[in-house]
């Protein structure tokens, strides 16, 4: 997220904007990760029980991982313009849960929002939270598309590092060198 | 599949040799990959769908968590997802994905990488909403060329059923 984990708001929806997607980018995805015949043969889909060409689920969910980079590049980029600092966002350990409800077929227009429903100190990684997201998909017509529970990365703004953590740290990063500077 | 006007099940052309839901066994293992993941492959994918700059600079990349370039999770899981339908998805009657459950990335996927694994079938069901429907759940357990795992994932597909009239009477 652009903010830190102390001030990620719970439960209040983030849009991320909205993505029309067209036949040639479905077919080429799925070519490339999902290559079934309702995803890339615009006569065969046409037996499938979609009735036609329907965007891989996987399609559908990276455009919207896309469109939140985005976002939160250009939030953040709003906070320095204010002379603030940005959080900082991390991988993502998983997702719970995902639903396909609703097909994408090509021309469709599908709006994602993202809310954060959680949020909690990381036990494995000093300094850092856990965000949980729900994000969900709809398009023009309102349908939902599909729904999941993702958990991401937060930096902590104000976080003093236990003397403890610190020296094991340093310990292990002294490792980590002694061993690059063998190589 | 549709139905026509006598009701009778129409056979999808396409599907009509593949393996359904009739077919299919509970705890099926299907080899997954491998496949070499480049730099290139990695810078590639993350411009269109994830560019953090973790994702795209191996500079940013050394710096962050990930401590290396290394590929986008959804890579890794669009990657699984081609092997699964090159080994076992075109190969049966599959009508789509419902979702899936449980997705850990593990560790990171790195530039380099190797990735291969299994998909087991842990599930078999049919649909309580439409008879012609089974859902399979499939685990993926995919790992790097260490033995590591990197990413596991339960995916819902679903998968035409044959007779359904069959099944119906046989529970009976």
């Amino acid at each position: 997220m652009t903010r830190w984990f102390e001030e990620v708001e719970i439960d209040k929806p983030f849009d991320l904007g909205s993505h029309t997607f067209n036949e040639d980018e479905i077919i080429r995805f799925g070519t490339l990760y999902d290559p079934q015949y309702f995803h890339v043969d615009r006569e065969a889909a046409k037996h499938s029980h979609f009735g036609g060409i329907v965007a891989s689920g996987w399609h559908t969910v990276s455009v919207g991982h896309r469109l939140m980079v985005d976002r939160l590049e250009a939030e953040e980029e709003i906070v320095r313009q204010e002379g603030g600092e940005p959080g900082v966002s991390g991988p993502s350990p998983g997702v719970n849960r995902m639903d396909f409800k609703a097909p994408v077929r090509p021309g469709d227009t599908v709006r994602y929002a993202l809310t954060v429903t959680g949020k909690r100190q990381s036990n494995s990684i000093p300094g850092w939270g856990l965000l949980f997201n729900l994000l969900e998909a709809h398009n023009q017509n309102g349908e939902l598309v599909y729904s999941a529970d993702l958990v991401g990365f937060s930096k902590l703004r104000d976080y003093k590092m236990p003397l403890k953590t610190k020296a094991l740290m340093a310990l292990a990063t002294m490792l980590v060198l002694s061993k690059l500077v063998r190589r | 599949m549709g139905v026509d006007v006598k009701g009778k099940q129409m056979t999808n052309p396409i599907t009509h040799d593949r393996l359904h839901y009739e077919d299919l066994e509970l705890g099926q293992t299907i080899p997954l990959g491998p496949r070499t993941v480049s730099k290139a492959d990695i810078i590639e994918f993350a411009t269109e769908f994830d560019p953090f700059p973790f994702h795209l600079d191996e500079k940013a990349a050394k710096a962050s968590l990930l401590g290396g370039l290394a590929a986008s999770g959804w890579q890794t899981g669009a990657l699984s997802l081609r092997m699964l339908v090159d080994g076992f998805l075109s190969r049966i009657a599959s009508m789509g994905g419902l979702g899936f459950t449980d997705l850990k990335w593990k560790r990171p996927l790195m530039k380099g990488d190797t990735l291969s694994g299994t998909a087991t079938v842990t599930s078999l069901r049919r649909s309580a909403g439409h008879p012609n429907m089974g859902i399979l759940t499939i685990a993926f357990d995919m790992r790097n060329q260490k033995g590591q795992q990197v990413m596991t994932l339960n995916l819902a597909n679903l998968v035409e059923v044959r007779h359904p009239a069959m099944l119906e009477e046989a529970a009976q």
